[in-house]
């Protein structure tokens, strides 16, 4: 039995993501006594906002084949959002300190972006993908694609229009003691955000796995003929589908809004990194794709702590062509060919 | 009447394929369509199915017009389309292929009653539901497809090419699935290349041509047309 147990780990390490996720580990551990456990803390909170956007990235392209470049601006929509929420109750809380607000008061704000994206991503699918999907399907890749890229600049220009170009933060979400781990200290706000969008994963997944609109969107990604002949309301899952995509990404934006203020291109390297995790765990791959995003945040931290800040972005991107190299189907590419595929 | 196409004129965009095509099932009938390759066979299951959109004509079914309905409509009215490609979800298992097949169907006891039904007449997807549909051989899926497609109940089934890619055995098999359905007081529409087998089964047959029909009658009778009889039997 002890045998069995072995001999199926050593199996799963050799497979690619076995492999990969068995050296982020150690490449964690190693991380983490060498240079202090706040290298962790950061991989954490970064990976759980990561998580959030690339498991949208992954709807969007999994079930609607679109590759969606206009992602990062759901991110900043839920970070204004919560920026003008939240600023008039810290106003409020300033002069009633002792207010229900100072608690709940984040929250509000943090719903509130979630809420925005859903609305924000729905209007997008009335206005610019289901006009295209209804004139022609033809080339839909392509053109959806070049489609993002314009909802993009259109998103980030009227922020700058409407809103202005300076930066929209905050002080901090929630005023309490930082909590002590293991000789780290995490602010509150910061374990909040991971502690939200963990939550947010794992409701996301389960509402994937075992509700019937979950399954009818696994249905609609992996056959879309089969889906409608079964019954399925093609047009309901779609207009679903983008909000939630667009909600995840807003809600990762309102969250993170403590440390990363509101402007025009905020979205810029929540889009790119999410695209690395995409590109990485396979696509269209829900789980694949926050393992990754783990990863991917490993990967930035450490770049940044021993390699420096200006390489965020080169190390990530050449080891993620190395690996496309070597496993084209991403490191959690499933066996089984799914529509995406054919 | 369960359904009745009249005059349908169909294609792929500009690309006309059905020529005023009319068709009538009655409940209970067991009716086959032959022809050659690229008759538009399947173009005439797809679009009653709902699939595409006719550019002229009427499918009514159950006394309602439903031309023109999207699939998934055309699907909750109670027409069940087995399509030639299966159209199957391949990283679910088989169980969770023949719950959304009941996708229509809401409550819990009914479904599992369609899966219990379906299990019986197919114990070889039984044996197998927890394994993924896409690992599945080709015989396997299509019993899967046609299991799939019995789950919503429904009160008329299209079937394109249940034989397509299966050994003598399978397909003896599969189309003796059919009969029990038949015998279930379902009404079926099947699309054939296997002319002999279908115009044995069946009770009525069209022969499809260039998107036409050009003959039609008891398939008995078809069976001994002399012109059926050379196009597709070589006799
Ligand atoms: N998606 C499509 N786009 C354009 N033309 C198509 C499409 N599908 C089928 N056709 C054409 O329509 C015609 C009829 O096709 P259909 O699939 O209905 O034939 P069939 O009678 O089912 O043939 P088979 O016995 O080979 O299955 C063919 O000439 C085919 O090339
Ligand atoms: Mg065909």
């Amino acid at each position: 039995m002890s045998k069995n147990i072995v001999a199926d780990l050593t199996a799963w390490v050799r497979t690619a993501a076995g492999l990969s996720m068995t050296i982020a580990v150690i490449v964690a551990i190693a991380a983490t006594i060498h240079t202090g456990p706040y290298l962790l803390v950061n991989t954490i909170v970064t990976g759980g906002m990561l998580a959030l956007v690339a498991t949208g990235l992954t709807l969007m392209l999994g079930v609607l084949n679109i590759p969606m470049f206009a992602h990062g601006e759901y991110f900043m929509i839920g970070s204004l959002t919560a920026y003008y929420i939240f600023t008039p109750i810290s106003e409020f809380i300033l002069e009633h300190p002792d207010s229900w607000l100072v608690t709940f008061g984040p929250f509000i704000a943090i719903l509130g972006a979630l809420i925005g994206g859903a609305i924000a991503g729905a209007i997008s699918e009335k206005l610019v993908f289901g006009p295209l999907r209804r004139r022609s399907t033809d080339n839909w890749v392509m053109n959806s694609f070049l489609l993002t890229v314009g909802l993009s600049v259109l998103l980030v220009n009227l922020h700058q229009l409407i809103f202005g170009a300076d930066f929209k933060g905050i002080v901090g979400y929630w005023q309490g003691m930082p909590i002590s781990i293991a000789g780290a200290y995490i602010s509150l706000d910061r374990a909040l955000a991971f502690i939200i969008s963990a939550v947010i994963v794992a409701l996301f997944y389960l509402f994937m796995t075992y509700t019937r609109t979950g399954m009818a969107i696994r249905a609609v990604s992996q056959d879309i003929t089969g889906a409608e002949i079964v019954g399925i309301d093609i047009e309901k899952i779609v207009l679903l589908t983008i909000s939630l995509a667009c909600a995840l990404a807003a809600v990762s934006g309102g969250s993170l809004l403590f440390m990363i203020p509101s402007y025009p291109s905020v979205g810029l390297e929540p889009l790119y990194m999410a695209w690395f995790v995409v590109i990485l765990s396979g696509l269209g791959n829900i789980l694949g794709a926050v393992v990754g995003a783990f990863m991917v945040a490993l990967l930035k931290v450490i770049t940044v702590e021993y390699v420096g800040a200006g390489w965020d972005f080169v190390v990530p991107s050449a080891l993620i062509m190395l690996i496309l190299i070597f496993k084209p189907s991403g490191i959690f590419g499933s066996d089984v060919r799914g529509v995406l595929d054919k | 009447m369960l359904l009745e196409v009249k005059n349908l004129n169909a294609g792929y965009g500009y690309l006309q394929i059905l020529r005023d095509v009319s068709l009538q099932i009655d409940k209970g009938e067991y009716v086959g369509i032959v022809g050659p390759n690229g008759a538009g066979k399947s173009t005439t299951m797809k679009t009653i199915a709902g699939l595409i959109s006719p550019m002229s004509g009427s499918v009514v079914f159950n006394g309602e017009d439903i031309t023109g309905l999207s699939g998934s409509a055309v699907a909750k009215k109670g027409i069940s389309f087995v399509s030639e490609e299966m159209n199957l979800f391949v990283n679910m298992t088989v169980q969770e292929n023949l719950y959304m097949g009941a996708y229509t169907i809401k409550e819990k006891h009914l479904k599992n009653e369609r899966l219990d039904f379906v299990f019986e007449l197919f114990p070889r997807l039984a044996e197998r539901k927890k394994q993924l549909a896409g690992t599945m051989s080709g015989g396997e899926r299509k019993m899967l497809a046609i299991g799939r497609g019995m789950m919503s109940n429904p009160s008329l089934m299209l079937v394109d090419e249940p034989s397509f890619g299966l050994a003598p055995q399978l397909t003896t098999s599969v189309f003796a699935s059919l009969e029990v359905l038949i015998k279930n007081g379902m009404t079926i529409l099947v699309v054939e290349q296997n002319v002999t087998k279908t115009l044995a089964v069946t009770d009525r047959g069209y022969v499809l041509e260039n998107g036409k029909v050009g003959l039609e009658g008891n398939s008995a009778d078809l069976a001994e047309d002399s012109y059926v009889r050379k196009v597709f039997l070589g006799v």
